[in-house]
């Protein structure tokens, strides 16, 4: 089974060569790596939450409308808590 | 979607473990659903509505002018998806929390095309549940 990291390099690799389906212009393109390059730059990576860290406590809605409550879930067992933005 | 989809292929091996996977999305519910479905997850996905939480862990951003242009050209509307007039977003992270609320992983990364392996994820927390059944 292809790694993750493949998965995601030969997405990028199709989406920045601007071919089909994606048709991405080169300024696009050239645009979205300075808002990442300037993302890292500004230095927002290190003042994230860190090993050794305590997690806040979260109650949020799931996709069925049901409360999910972290303390409940660590109750449990530990959790592997994956933040994405929405497609990506 | 791909990081989604690559967790859903771990995800027993993290059950197995007593672990669980949660993924956490500022966008709104129905589309949390639609990507829940269209995966066929067997794991939560929670919406973070306005960002609450991934504030609390220092992952959010505001989406630059240009970038915010950019998106809207090509019909991606951030204020519409996440009921984010501010256009603010959270960086890309997985997190592995022990059952003390403590932090035993922290993967964040500005550049989103950049993630953990969840093999490595599934390793770490057979780590965290071996030591904790030594300790016991």
């Amino acid at each position: 089974m292809a790694t993750l990291k493949d998965r995601l390099d030969e997405f990028k690799r199709t989406f920045e060569s601007g071919a089909p389906p994606y048709n991405a212009p080169r300024e696009a393109i050239a645009t979205m790596h300075r808002a990442t390059d300037e993302l890292k730059a500004s230095g927002i990576e290190n003042a994230v939450l860190k090993v050794g860290d305590r997690a806040p406590n979260f109650s949020l809605f799931n996709q069925d409308h049901a409360q999910v409550n972290s303390t409940d879930l660590l109750r449990e067992g530990p959790l592997v808590v994956s933040f994405f933005r929405g497609h990506w | 979607m791909m990081e989604l989809e690559a967790l859903q292929e771990v995800n027993s091996e993290v059950r197995a473990l007593g672990a669980r996977i949660l993924a956490i999305s500022p966008q709104l519910e129905k589309y949390g659903r639609t990507v829940h479905r269209k995966l066929n997850l067997a794991f939560d996905i929670v919406t973070d509505l306005h960002l609450k939480v991934a504030e609390q862990f220092g992952l959010v951003f505001v989406l630059p002018d240009y970038l915010r242009d950019l998106y809207a050209a090509f019909g991606s509307r951030l204020d519409a998806f996440h009921d984010e007039s501010e256009y603010r977003l959270p960086m890309s992270a997985r997190y592995i929390i022990d059952s003390g609320s403590v932090i035993r992983a922290a993967d964040v990364n500005a550049d989103y095309t950049i993630r953990p392996e969840p093999s490595d994820t599934v390793k770490l927390l057979r780590e965290l549940t071996d030591s904790a059944t030594r300790s016991r």
